[in-house]
């Protein structure tokens, strides 16, 4: 490769080409469960749902490529920074890689969207779609590239999606239908590229000139969670190296998430109390705007609650993510040395981890749950009806009351499955992690067999459902498939609590704390499953057993994570 | 009689087929510093991962104070004192936090030591590790790894970001004090006249094999640098008995050779040559020589 233009593309598909093929497999799965969909229920296309269709196939888009974000750990800042030292002009630096990704996005979308209107047969915007698609992705990257600070880009980010989104929709009148567009507005996203192009070939010959070692990924705590780190100055016990293992991920892995949880619930809490003196000040405009609405139901403002709490609660779920504090550098992914060569037992770390992590989660759930609780009455009913379709304000007392009707330990059984369900949620995202370092081929191949398993799935159940196949046939089909999944899980089990006991990760004694544990959770799975009126009784035997498997899934868990911990802790 | 404390036995390992060590066996005992040397990519970090419990072994065993350092790493770890190659350190913890941190994995932590060395390598205890430059990190490193006295210490390229003065003095003596109070370094190093400065032992990996292995000077005695004169020109290095290293050209041959030094000269003889010096080959000379880099004729000007 004599160019460094040519070794430039090939270094960016070497780079992106995995991620390119899951975006356009994404593209492929959505035409094809359109396909299924209509074939199934037709006539089913009415403008929501086609728009949730394709807001699915935005999305990838507008997330950006973070098979490029991971060079620099996911941090603001340009992430080619290796090419500082190159001799390549900064314009071609970040032009080429600016207009690979453009066109790359472009093309996916491009071919799944006309996948999708050829299996839907609903008028899906092809080309106008792509284009601002591919317009909106680069004005992300701008900022994305242009600044190393987390504060700058989240909140350029949201500007440009809450400011920009709009301006495209009023673009896009017919959304999701095709639309065709003036040149005027092919020439406006032009100069939109132009324009970032420039912005972006400034900043990134700044961070070229002086600090290009600021954008350089070492560890996960950079940025603004450093800052969060910051923040609780505590002193490290020295007293047991537990004490001490507990302050670390505590400070490093839960205080933080913990923190972004209370500041979530806060947010939500102030929104709410705003919510109804901004939509009184701002009635008539708000009512002029919207021609669904009387003045007296008309609101803006107390919507955002909302919309925030279920993102709040999705954003702490999702920064339940990676228990075991997995760093990852230039594409690769490794356990910190310094802390796996510490005098620690396998299961003692992995509990101690996930433990943490879970404790803070937890908190922080409950403080949004409890932020949204206190806001429920402050919003009134009207935004609830016209939002979720349920008078939620008033109901309230109702909701209070049939929980005050439960027995103690119906409510103890409640509490326990909420509890140990966030320990099995953060427990089995630190085991896939884990597992994606140790076994990324094999991973990948469960994923795909997984995913064609589905299809597999979804198919019967279309031709079933079109007497292709007899009912005898399917419910056959079916229970052979739950039943060699069961034993497939059953089979794992055995073999990784026989080598968890035979390397020693898993002692007599974590083992007896899991089966206990294991049992309290059965138990409130039980009770559970008797409030909701399910009667196993009567039921045949794969049901049943169907039914109460979850009760396993803390055993799973313990046995896994630390398994796990020590597939990467000694490699 | 000699405690042994590491015992690794055709110990191989493979990644992506391509193997990394190849039947490897290596024992070290108490009180002594052993050196690993190899070129790049030879295998000694390998090694010493594997000591740590890092890796498995994928055949033969590994033994840490008769422990595998997988099934128990508390056993192992909390007897080891480690610094890597990386000088992979929390990057958002402060010195003081670092020393707090490992100090509680450790009971017989000699506070004292520590700040004694915290001084003398001038380290702010209240700056956070990411602020430290390449080599105070290694210094930070060393002293979370040697503080608690460990009765192994291993050192993946120690003096890789140390200038010269901590190099020669502090590590050096923070090397002989460990090894004198009868406890064990292992330290990898492709500084040859470091480890020829600082270990009692040397091994010498390449290909992910042990060439050489043995006490310093057991090893130095037995490999030899002489100067040939020839009365005939040659072209190619001229076949010799023992000769695993040749320089030169034309009539005057520098050769590494190892084994009788009777047999050496008698072959020089009989070639119409005479060994014209002889001494006792540096460690630089004895690697080149094992690695097989100097085989090729040297033109001389």
């Amino acid at each position: 490769m004599r160019s460094p233009i040519a070794a430039m593309l090939w270094e960016l598909w070497r780079v992106t080409r995995a991620e390119a093929a899951w975006k356009q497999a994404l593209g492929v799965v959505v035409a094809l469960a359109a396909w299924l969909v209509s074939a199934a229920f037709a006539p089913v296309w009415d403008k929501g749902t086609a728009s949730l269709v394709s807001i699915s196939l935005f999305m990838p888009h507008i997330v950006g490529w973070i098979s490029l974000a991971g060079l620099n750990g996911g941090r603001p800042g340009f992430p080619l920074y290796l090419h500082y030292t190159r001799p390549i002009r900064t314009a071609v630096m970040v032009g080429l890689p600016t207009a690979y990704l453009t066109a790359l996005s472009f093309a996916i979308y491009l071919v799944s969207a006309f996948l999708l209107r050829a299996a839907s047969g609903y008028p899906f915007s092809v080309l106008p779609a792509a284009a601002w698609i591919a317009a909106l992705a680069l004005v992300l990257r701008t900022i994305t590239w242009s600044t190393r600070s987390m504060v700058v880009l989240q909140l350029g980010s949201l500007v440009t999606l809450f400011a920009g989104g709009p301006a495209i929709g009023s673009r896009l009148d017919s959304f999701p239908n095709d639309v065709g567009y003036p040149l005027t507005d092919y020439a406006v996203m032009a100069l939109i590229c132009v324009f970032c192009f420039g912005v972006t070939v400034a900043s990134v010959t700044r961070q070229r000139r002086g600090d290009s070692q600021a954008a350089i990924a070492r560890t996960p705590a950079r940025g603004w969670r450093e800052w969060l780190i910051d923040q609780f100055r505590f002193p490290c016990p020295t007293s047991s190296a537990t004490r001490a293992q507990l302050w670390l991920d505590l400070k490093f892995n839960g205080l933080p998430v913990l923190t972004i949880g209370l500041a979530l619930a806060i947010m939500i809490l102030l929104s709410s109390a705003i919510g109804n003196p901004f939509d009184a000040a701002f009635a008539d405009e708000i009512a002029a705007r919207s021609s669904s609405c009387t003045n007296a139901d008309c609101f803006y403002a107390r919507a955002w609650p909302l919309l925030l709490t279920p993102l709040s609660l999705v954003l702490v779920l999702v920064h339940a993510r990676n228990a075991f504090g997995i760093r990852r550098r230039q594409g690769r992914a490794y356990m910190s040395v310094f802390e796996v060569t510490q005098a620690h037992g396998t299961a003692q770390l992995a509990l101690l981890k996930v433990l943490v992590r879970s404790v803070c989660v937890l908190a922080a759930l409950i403080a949004i749950g409890v932020s949204a609780w206190i806001s429920v009455p402050l919003l009134g009913d009207p935004v609830f009806i016209q939002v979720w379709g349920m008078p939620l304000s008033s109901q309230l007392p109702a909701i209070t009351g049939a929980v005050a009707a439960l027995t103690w330990y119906e409510q103890l059984s409640l509490v326990v499955l909420a509890a140990v369900g966030v320990v099995i949620w953060v427990a089995a995202l630190a085991v896939f992690g884990a597992f994606r370092i140790r076994y990324s081929r094999r991973m990948t191949i469960a994923a795909s067999s997984l995913l064609l398993a589905g299809l597999a799935l979804a198919l019967l159940v279309l031709a079933a459902h079109k007497g292709i196949v007899s009912l005898f046939v399917f419910y056959a089909i079916f229970a052979a498939a739950r039943w060699i999944v069961l034993t497939a899980i059953v089979l794992t089990m055995v073999y990784v609590c026989w080598s968890g006991f035979a390397e020693r990760v898993l002692t007599i004694r974590y083992a007896s704390g899991a089966l206990a544990t294991s049992a309290a959770f059965g138990a409130a799975w039980l009770t559970v499953l008797h409030l909701a009126g399910v009667q196993l009784a009567g039921m045949s035997a794969t049901n049943a057993i169907s039914l109460v498997s979850p009760a396993l899934l803390p055993l799973m868990a313990s046995v896994l994570a630390p398994w796990s911990l020590s597939r990467i802790r000694h490699m | 009689m000699e405690q042994t404390v590491v015992d690794v036995n055709d110990l191989s390992r493979s990644f992506a087929g391509k193997p990394a060590l190849d039947g490897v066996s290596f024992r070290a005992t108490a009180g002594q510093v052993y050196g690993l040397v190899g070129a790049n990519g030879a295998g000694k970090t390998t090694l010493l991962k594997h000591l740590l419990g890092l890796l498995r072994a994928a055949t033969g065993s590994v033994r840490v104070f008769g422990l595998d350092p997988v099934r128990d790493p508390v056993g192992v770890l909390s007897r080891v004192g480690y610094l890597s190659e990386e000088r992979e350190l929390p990057e958002w913890m402060r010195v003081d936090e670092l020393m707090r941190y490992t100090q509680a994995f450790h009971p017989n932590w000699d506070a004292a030591y520590a700040r004694e060395l915290l001084e003398t390598f001038a380290l702010d205890p209240s700056k956070k590790v990411k602020e430290l430059s390449k080599g105070m990190r290694a210094q930070a490193g060393l002293v979370v790894a040697v503080a608690h006295r460990p009765e192994l210490l291993i050192l993946d390229e120690p003096s890789s970001g140390l200038d010269a003065v901590v190099r020669r003095d502090i590590l050096d003596a923070i090397v002989r004090t460990v090894a004198d109070d009868g406890r064990t370094v292992i330290f990898s190093s492709h500084l040859l006249d470091e480890v020829e400065r600082m270990s009692d032992h040397v091994t010498m990996i390449h290909n992910g094999r042990v060439t050489l292995s043995g006490g310093l000077d057991e090893v130095r005695r037995g490999y030899q640098r002489s100067r040939v004169r020839f009365v005939e020109h040659f072209d190619q290095p001229p076949s010799l008995d023992a000769a695993l290293a040749m320089e030169g050209g034309g009539r005057t041959w520098s050769v590494v050779h190892s084994g009788s030094i009777e047999r050496f000269h008698h072959s020089v003889l009989a070639l119409g040559g005479e060994v014209v010096e002889s001494r006792d080959a540096t460690l630089e000379e004895i690697f080149l020589a094992r690695a097989g880099r100097s085989r090729q004729p040297v033109e001389v000007a």
